[in-house]
């Protein structure tokens, strides 16, 4: 494995006019990992990668990918990179097998991987010799996969790259992706469906707003992430103030009433909350969805000045 | 697709429909004029009421000088600068300048393609020459057209020699690089295939208005030197039977400087949708 990072975004800030892309994003990715990059519609993911693969130019801050500045050194990046929009467009009139050739002449290199990865997502000779625009979704999703991957890429950028795909061929992509970890290559996926980012990445980086809220393993987001308190009254009263947990948002049901506590609160939470009317308690851990959620309510905020 | 420069025949393959019908259409009209100029005695034209034509008609008859429109070269020359034969030019040039950056970066696929290693300058010089392609192929098909009809026809070929022909085509082509660089240069900088058309558009019909209106009216007369049409004089080339270097060389210059300012343009900016 390279000393080098594979990604160094130091202090990144894109700007459209007044409008904030990203403001001070600081990233690290090592070379042959897995990285995955999570946030909602509008979070700035898309805004970051387009400025990893020079597409964009940084407002502020600096960008390396494989020690290089992606713009100034294009030449010498680009070779190496391997990237699928989330908003991915083809040239309508041309099928699939045309497309494919058209953007390994604009590579410069040979695909060596086109046939297997063909294979492997089912896009046969019939299907590439058809024309784009009579693709579904995720005909073009596998056509984007198979032109990111098919020149073998040192690293892979990602975007969205599960949208549209059906349950099968998502496993079959994140087969592939095991393979492109396994040959040392590094993944930067981008994603907002966690479960993906839970099953396929060793890092995650969250942003909200343009900002980075947290870069985490995924088996630390995991222990970090909140507990949810659900409690049963018997009293019939229905919903009441609960004091200290109120900053906690009680959703009430009825006489039942769930809270989503952080882990370190639990206990105290607990002996605030458990009074004579209470006839039933469960704890357990919130699932990764709503530890993101979480982070997305709180994490960001904390931050803020 | 082919490996060698696959931005230029990605072009020419994607707007190739257009391009025919286009080479067609302009066989077919420039045929038509020449048919035209041989079968009528030009003076015949405006004779019936005693007058001459007046002296604006020069800017429908391709010439800045003392050509007539009431002359073969004249009406051979009408040919090559009328409002068909420029709507088929900025048909050429608003479409494949606009698919050069703009259409791109509207369509989304500039990204699949500027992610390569592909230099902003290659995108730029592939795209220009598939411009100049279509260009010289526009204004060959009109200068062969002519040539053959001047050929068959002796009245016509006594006024007008053949070298003079090709002289107007290539005064053509250096109109058509006239338009290309600025149009390139709102490619460069557009981010809508609307924009590059309009601007196209207008560069070629505010320019012949602005040629006609100068030499109508004498206060206007100096507005003549912001108009590609002046320069522009296929009457001028037909009679002298050889090409106005000066001419052309502000044609090919103006070109030039908008190819050049499209290439300061699309280096500084952001390529995404």
């Amino acid at each position: 494995m390279d000393e080098e990072p594979a990604i160094e975004l130091s202090a990144l800030t894109k700007t459209y006019g007044a409008v904030v892309g990203v403001e001070r994003l600081s990233l690290t990715v090592s070379s042959g990992e897995v990285f995955g990059f999570l946030g909602p519609n509008g979070a700035g993911k898309t805004t970051t990668l387009r400025c990893l693969v020079g597409l964009l130019r940084p407002t502020g801050g600096s960008v390396k990918v494989l020690g290089l500045d992606p713009i100034t050194d294009h030449g010498r990046v680009a070779p190496h990179l391997g990237y699928l929009p989330g908003e991915l467009r083809f040239y309508p009139e041309l099928t699939g097998a045309q497309t494919l050739d058209l953007l390994s002449a604009l590579q410069g290199a040979p695909a060596p991987a086109r046939g297997d990865l063909c294979a492997r997502l089912g896009l046969t000779d019939e299907v590439l010799a058809r024309p784009v625009s009579g693709y579904s979704r995720g005909m073009k999703q596998k056509l984007g996969l198979v032109q990111a991957m098919q020149h073998d890429p040192k690293l892979l950028v990602l975007d969205e790259p599960t949208e549209g795909l059906d349950p099968l061929v998502q496993e079959t992509f994140y087969a592939l992706l095991l393979d492109m970890a396994a040959a040392g290559r590094t993944v930067l996926l981008s994603s907002h469906v966690l479960p993906e980012v839970q099953r396929t990445c060793g890092r995650v980086a969250i942003v909200r707003e343009g900002r980075l809220v947290t870069v985490e393993s995924v088996a630390g987001l995991r222990e970090a992430r909140a507990r949810r308190i659900r409690l049963a009254f018997a009293d019939g009263l229905g919903s009441r103030p609960l004091g200290a947990a109120e900053r906690w948002a009680p959703r009430w049901h009825g006489n039942r009433v769930e809270l989503l506590v952080p882990p370190s609160e639990v206990v105290g939470a607990l002996r605030g909350l458990l009074g004579p009317a209470v006839v039933d308690v469960t704890v357990e851990e919130a699932g990764l969805d709503e530890a993101f959620l979480d982070l997305y309510r709180t994490g960001g905020r904390e931050e803020e000045p | 697709m082919r490996s060698r420069w696959p931005l230029l025949w990605l072009a020419l393959y994607r707007r190739r429909r257009m391009l025919v019908a286009l080479l067609l259409g302009m066989v077919a009209f420039e045929a038509l004029i020449v048919v035209v100029a041989g079968a009528l005695a030009p003076q015949e034209l405006f004779s019936a009421g005693g007058k001459g034509p007046p002296g604006a008609y020069q800017a429908f008859s391709g010439s800045s000088g003392s050509v007539s429109i009431a002359s073969y070269p004249g009406l051979l020359g009408a040919g090559l600068t009328h409002p068909f034969w420029i709507a088929m030019q900025l048909t050429a040039i608003g479409s494949l300048a606009a698919a050069a950056v703009a259409a791109d970066v509207e369509s989304g696929t500039v990204e699949l393609v500027m992610v390569r290693p592909v230099s902003r300058a290659r995108l730029l010089a592939e795209r220009t020459a598939a411009l100049m392609l279509a260009a010289l192929a526009l204004n060959l098909a009109a200068t062969l057209t002519v040539a053959a009809g001047v050929a068959l026809s002796p009245d016509v070929h006594r006024a007008v020699p053949i070298g003079g022909v090709f002289a107007a085509g290539v005064m053509g082509l250096g109109f058509a690089l006239c338009l290309i660089g600025p149009a390139m240069a709102v490619s460069a900088a557009g981010r809508r295939r609307a924009q590059v058309i309009g601007a196209t558009i207008a560069i070629g019909a505010v320019g012949f208005a602005v040629n006609f209106i100068a030499l109508a009216w004498s206060p206007a007369a100096p507005l003549r030197f912001l108009s590609p049409f002046h320069y522009y004089t296929p009457g001028d080339a037909l009679a002298e039977g050889g090409i106005l270097w000066p001419q052309l060389g502000i044609l090919v210059g103006a070109g030039a400087l908008g190819t050049l300012l499209a290439h300061v343009l699309l280096r500084r900016r952001d390529l995404a949708p």
